[in-house]
């Protein structure tokens, strides 16, 4: 049984080359061999969105994907949203609303944002509540998190 | 951590021979629901094969004989595809239904077959819409439509070296509206404590039902009066609904609640697919 | 309070840069270089003598490098009652209660060697219900009750599973029925819910060669942890070191010492190696503390008027298998038990019985969601009976300056009117909305009181360091889960110091460098900790001065410091920066004045007393914190699938440190209790925990948050710094009963327990007809 692949993808914009044990989450990959400690663990099945990270652009559950199937993707975790340490538009706005509290369901929280906010620049209340129903946040911080999104549209 | 071989399988040949010789073999498309099995030890896989990258089972397309949904495509990428959102609406709501946002960037509409279960989201439109499932093996190829899939919870009719290659929503495409109607215990985010699916077929309508029996079901009693005995009386047609289902008790709802939501929500699809 | 700067501002947090960015540092992301890791072997009945356990084959394993059972290591730990062991010795008293731990090099051999162990049981009668514990036959859960050591404050009784049995007697009860023209009686029960935070249990513990022990917890308070565990291993606090990272949620779950106890004996046998623990989602939820099960008796007396005279209560807690933390809560809910109301003649009986379900223990609200859920649905009851507006009901009894609690303490600083009727208010209170598309529309509203749950002793302190350039370092040993600590304490330092907040550090606790803190628990850490830390800054300020003084050569009374420089008001050319008083503290002439600034600040409370034995009266309250909630819904009554149409909440804050994080909390609060209205309910079969995942056992999401309106009534608390007193809990308390009196109102049916699942209303609706 072979126990580790070579794969090749990009992470936050950087080529990566790395070994990856057969069987480990992509999530524990990310955490315990790239060391991107942004990405949180909090229920391994795909309930709670802490994990969730943009593969080939779009938010997934690192949890449920296997570190291996990450070869020739496309990686974003929350370390990689700010550029050139600017902070992304979302990131700001979560800032402003005081949209986190504890912090650790942020991380997925705004990817999952971002990601919306990419396919929809002006989303409704309701396009925000869809896209963001798989992320819990057990401090409730939803209402402040849906303004902050709101806040971080696109003006019309 | 598990221990299993992997396999990156970008030929449908291949990927049956895999399953064919293999011991244990289970396939990778979405994983999300083989993920979350495979760690709660539902499934002790010796090799995955991932197939996500097969080109046949990309195929998304619409033809003379209907519409195709490869089994490795999402169930984002199927809500979004106009075919399905313009003809057979009620199954982008089922696929709609499933999971969240993000988990619908991986999971496949197949994939919601395979793992059987009786709640399903996207079964029971698919069962409303008589859809049939290809299936490959080295063999050959067959289909099968969906009802006879659906072999028990967690069963299905595929032979040891079979998958599924794709599902196709036959033509002609129903005439008039359908609904899926699902109850859960949030709203939000949730596993269907029942969920029904009313198709509109001209005059006549399909019904059928998820997590109310060992798989899902179709509510023909309700289905005769209604198509064939003229029933206009929604409320009553909806009563006959009690003979075709079987529930059970479970964390989710109770078998007498799950009875009584059946019904109202089977009233509430006739109203709205047939008018009031 | 006048002209404050910083205090009453929103300042933006000052941990909100790491959190968005992802660099915020949870326990589990701290690179600690190679680990052993551990993993417990769980119990597999809820009741039962171990009879023996073969770790052999465990021990075998490749990569394990020990296994360790209880009967190694039978020490004893516990917050105020001294019940538990680290691992189960001779009995397991609940499901999957710890049994053997295991460490090896890697997360999976430790795993696959945990089903290496095996464990021969003896099964036992199970206690799963309080109510038939408190029998006298009922199968004793802890034989050695009357040994244990307990904090003389509780009550158990001996031979039995009662480990705490609080009793309140004030007025004359008798007296009080005898005058009521009603009497209303009422059976009400809350099940078990689970805090969920998004972050499980962690910790990892190493031990030094030279016999230091240092701990890694996700623990609120690791102050306790280094007491308890210093107690439970007989060692010297100098030589225990407990440090706290950021807190992924803790809403009580994390009080106390619950994981840590795990890995100190194992680690113990490898000094030098650290051992790490991560509980998964399934061993967070049934491992570790539960809201404690409430079934309860209510009565009360009412005259025609609606003055409440006489309120009986009797409360039976399923205290789960150890109540070590358990026996407060009930005590809290026993002297609070009239709510926010003032009653004259009170009889309470709170009982904490043991059981062999999960362990219960402190949640957001320590009682009061329980207690008052019957509270807040009693009053609509005996509105009802009197034919009088719900909210009249609530003002004519409701607390005011001078009134009394249960425990005959007189309460001051409130404004309780003004909390019920700003959400009145808001939700058009008195005005009846008509069913439309046939569903029905109702409104309620419930009140809600709290003060923190802590002993009378509880203290805090804090340290403010004024560096070279006039910047400050506050050190304290409160944590940051979410709640803005970090923010609201450092607004205060500021406020008091007048340095600007942006020049002041301030950073998560570890006990061998931060000050004493009892623990971040019952929304006491403004008010407490704020208290050391004002004391603190006043304490450097007072430093600041007499160094300034000697320095300009000019009497203190007539300096000012403004966050820069201080300065003669009498003579503008007497100034100097802060930088040239903080730094080398010299006149030009070489000669020294003084050393670096260093404030220290003590808090601990004056105004609290222990409580009679008998009567319970006394004074166990810092401060109480009031606010209420409104509530409008439509109810689908064919589904029984409510939705909230308005919520709005309000909260006596007393002075708002940061409007906007206490907003935040105000809301975030109110979520919790929505999402334990209509979804939360731990279920269990026979101890056994049923939806020990999110996929079972579901919780509000964003989907499921109405837009909520919320109000912050300022009514300063005399001892609070400036005015503030805590009030991370308290939204949570009256949302489950006003939603339940709105769905009653809309539906003319009546609930005693919660959550109000679309099931439970449909059944409520059917068995109406």
């Amino acid at each position: 049984m072979t126990e580790k692949l070579v794969i090749n993808f990009t992470v936050n914009g950087e080529k990566e080359e790395k070994e990856v044990i057969i069987g480990q989450t992509l999530l524990k990959f990310i955490r315990d061999e790239l060391h991107l400690t942004g990405t949180k663990e909090g229920c391994e099945i795909g309930e709670c969105g802490a994990c969730v990270v943009l593969l080939d652009g779009k938010p997934v559950n690192s949890c449920l994907i296997l570190g291996v199937e990450l070869d020739g993707k496309d990686l974003i975790t929350i370390e990689g949203l700010s550029k050139n340490g600017e902070l992304d538009r979302v990131q700001k706005a979560f800032i402003d609303h005081a949209a986190f509290q504890c912090g650790y369901c942020t991380p997925g929280m705004i990817l999952a944002a971002r990601a919306l906010l990419d396919r929809k620049p002006n989303p409704t209340d309701e396009d925000i509540n869809e896209a963001l129903s798989g992320n819990l946040c057990r401090c409730g911080a939803y209402q402040e998190i849906r303004e902050a999104v709101k806040a971080s549209a696109e003006k019309k | 951590m598990l221990s299993y071989d992997y396999v990156k399988c970008n030929d449908l040949r291949l990927a049956c021979q895999e399953l064919e010789e293999g011991e244990q073999v289970y396939l990778l498309a979405g994983g999300t629901d083989l993920i979350v099995g495979m760690r709660g030890g539902k499934f002790s896989a010796k090799t995955l094969v991932d197939i996500k990258d097969v080109p046949e089972l990309k195929v998304l397309e619409e033809d003379d004989r209907g519409i195709t949904v490869g089994a490795a495509v999402t169930l984002n990428e199927a809500v979004v595809f106009a075919p399905i959102r313009d003809n057979v609406p009620i199954l982008a709501e089922g696929c709609h239904s499933v999971g969240s946002y993000s988990i619908r960037n991986r999971a496949t509409m197949a994939g919601n077959i395979c793992n059987a279960s009786p709640a399903a989201d996207t079964a029971a439109p698919l069962y409303c819409l008589d859809a049939l499932v290809n299936i490959k093996s080295s063999e050959g190829s067959r289909s099968m439509p969906i009802k006879d899939f659906f072999a028990g919870p967690g069963k299905t009719a595929l032979n040891k070296g079979e998958l599924v290659q794709s599902i196709l929503i036959p033509r002609p495409y129903p005439e008039g509206k359908g609904v899926y109607l699902k109850a859960s215990r949030t709203g939000s985010v949730d596993l269907a404590t029942v969920g029904v699916a009313v198709q509109r077929w001209g005059e006549e309508v399909k019904i059928a039902i998820g997590a109310v029996a060992a798989t899902p079901v179709r509510a023909f009693s309700v289905e005769k009066a209604i198509n064939e005995k003229g029933e206009k009386n929604y409320a009553d047609a909806a009563r006959l609904v009690h003979d075709d289902i079987s529930p059970i008790t479970d964390l989710r709802g109770s078998r007498e609640y799950r009875y009584h939501m059946v019904e109202v929500l089977v009233r509430r699809g006739l109203e709205q697919t047939l008018g009031v | 309070m006048a002209d404050l700067k910083t205090v009453g501002t929103s300042v933006p947090r000052k941990d909100a840069i790491e959190k968005v960015t992802g660099s915020a540092e949870f326990i589990e992301d701290r690179y600690m270089g190679p680990m052993l890791y551990a993993k417990m072997k769980k119990s597999t009945v809820a009741h039962g003598k171990i009879k023996n356990i073969d770790t052999t084959r465990a021990l075998k394993h490749p990569g394990v490098k020990a296994v360790l059972t209880g009967k190694e290591y039978p020490n004893r730990i516990g917050l105020y009652l001294i019940d538990r062991t680290f691992l189960a010795v001779d009995k397991v008293r609940f499901w999957g209660e710890p049994v053997a731990v295991v460490a090896a090099v890697t997360e999976k051999a430790a795993a696959e060697a945990v089903d290496l162990i095996e464990v021969e049981y003896e099964e036992l009668p199970g206690v799963f219900d309080p109510r038939e514990g408190m029998k006298p036959d009922a199968p004793i859960i802890h034989e050695d009750l009357a040994n244990y050591e307990i904090v003389p404050i509780f009550y158990p009784e001996k031979g039995t599973n009662i480990a705490n049995h609080f009793k309140v007697r004030k007025g004359d009860i008798d007296k009080g029925f005898a005058e009521a023209d009603k009497i209303i009686e009422r059976d009400y029960y809350v099940p078990q819910m689970q805090h969920v935070p998004i972050e499980t249990h962690k910790a990892a513990v190493q031990w030094s060669l030279d016999g230091k022990l240092t701990v890694w917890s996700t623990a609120q308070s690791p102050n306790v942890v280094r007491q308890l565990l210093a107690k439970s291993l007989d060692m010297p606090m100098h030589k225990i070191r407990v440090i706290s990272s950021y807190i992924g949620g803790g809403f009580g779950c994390k009080a106390g010492a619950s994981i840590e106890g795990l890995l100190v004996p194992i680690a113990q046998k490898f000094p030098g190696h650290i051992v790490r623990i991560v509980f998964n989602r399934e061993e967070d939820m049934q491992g570790t503390f539960t809201r404690q099960a409430l079934y309860s008796k209510l009565k009360t007396g009412v005259k025609k008027d609606g003055r409440i005279t006489a309120l009986q209560y009797e409360m039976v807690w399923d205290g789960g298998a150890y109540t070590e933390y358990g026996v407060n809560i009930v005590r809290a809910a026993g002297y609070s038990s009239t709510g926010a109301y003032d009653i004259p003649n009170v009889k309470t009986d709170s009982y904490c019985v043991y059981t062999n379900n999960s362990i219960g223990g402190p949640v957001r609200g320590f009682g009061m969601c329980e207690m008052q859920w019957g509270i807040e649905r009693q009053l609509e009851e005996i509105a009802r009976e009197l034919g009088m507006d719900p909210l009249e009901v609530r003002l004519i009894n409701g607390m005011k300056k001078g009134s009394t609690t249960a425990s005959g303490q007189v309460i001051h600083d409130l404004d309780y009117d003004k909390c019920l009727k700003v959400v009145a208010d808001k939700i058009g209170w008195g005005k009846k909305e008509e069913s439309r598309d046939g569903k029905y529309r109702g409104k309620g509203i419930a009140g809600l009181v709290k003060c923190p749950a802590q002993p009378s002793n509880a203290a805090s302190s804090a340290m403010i360091r004024i560096n070279e350039d006039g910047t400050a370092h506050v050190m304290i040993g409160a944590t940051e889960m979410g709640q803005g600590m970090l923010t609201a304490i450092s607004q205060i330092a500021s406020e008091a110091l007048h340095i600007p907040v942006d020049k002041i550090d301030i950073k998560v606790p570890d006990t061998d460098f931060t000050p004493y803190e009892w623990q971040s628990v019952g929304s006491r850490i403004t008010y407490t900790c704020g208290t050391s830390v004002k004391r603190a800054a006043e304490d450097a300020l007072g430093q600041i001065y007499r160094v300034a003084a000697d320095l300009l050569e000019t009497p203190q009374e007539d300096l000012s410091f403004d966050g820069k420089k201080v300065f003669s008001a009498k003579n503008p050319d007497l100034t100097a920066t802060i930088r040239e008083v903080a730094d080398s503290c010299k006149k030009c002439t070489g000669e020294g004045i003084a050393g670096p600034i260093i404030g220290r600040g003590s808090f601990v409370p004056t105004n609290m007393t222990n409580l009679d034995p008998e009567t319970g009266q006394g004074n166990p309250g810092l401060f109480y914190c009031f606010g209420a909630t409104g509530v409008e819904v439509e109810v689908d009554p064919e589904t029984g699938v409510v939705k909230i149409l308005q919520l709005a909440c309000s909260i006596d804050a007393g002075k708002a440190v940061n409007p906007q994080l206490c907003t935040a909390q105000l809301h975030g609060g109110t979520i919790m209790g929505l999402s334990t209205a209509l979804y939360e309910e731990v279920r269990f079969d026979k101890g056994i925990m049923l939806n020990r995942n999110f996929t079972d056992y579901k919780i509000a999401t964003i989907d499921n948050t109405p837009h909520m309106d919320s109000f912050i009534v300022e009514t300063p608390e005399t001892n609070g710094p400036y005015g503030a007193r805590g009030i991370g809990e308290q939204p949570m308390i009256g949302v489950a009963p006003a939603i339940a009196n709105a769905v009653s109102d809309a539906l003319g049916v009546d609930f005693n327990t919660f959550p109000l699942t679309p099931e439970r209303v449909w059944q409520a609706i059917k068995n109406k007809k």
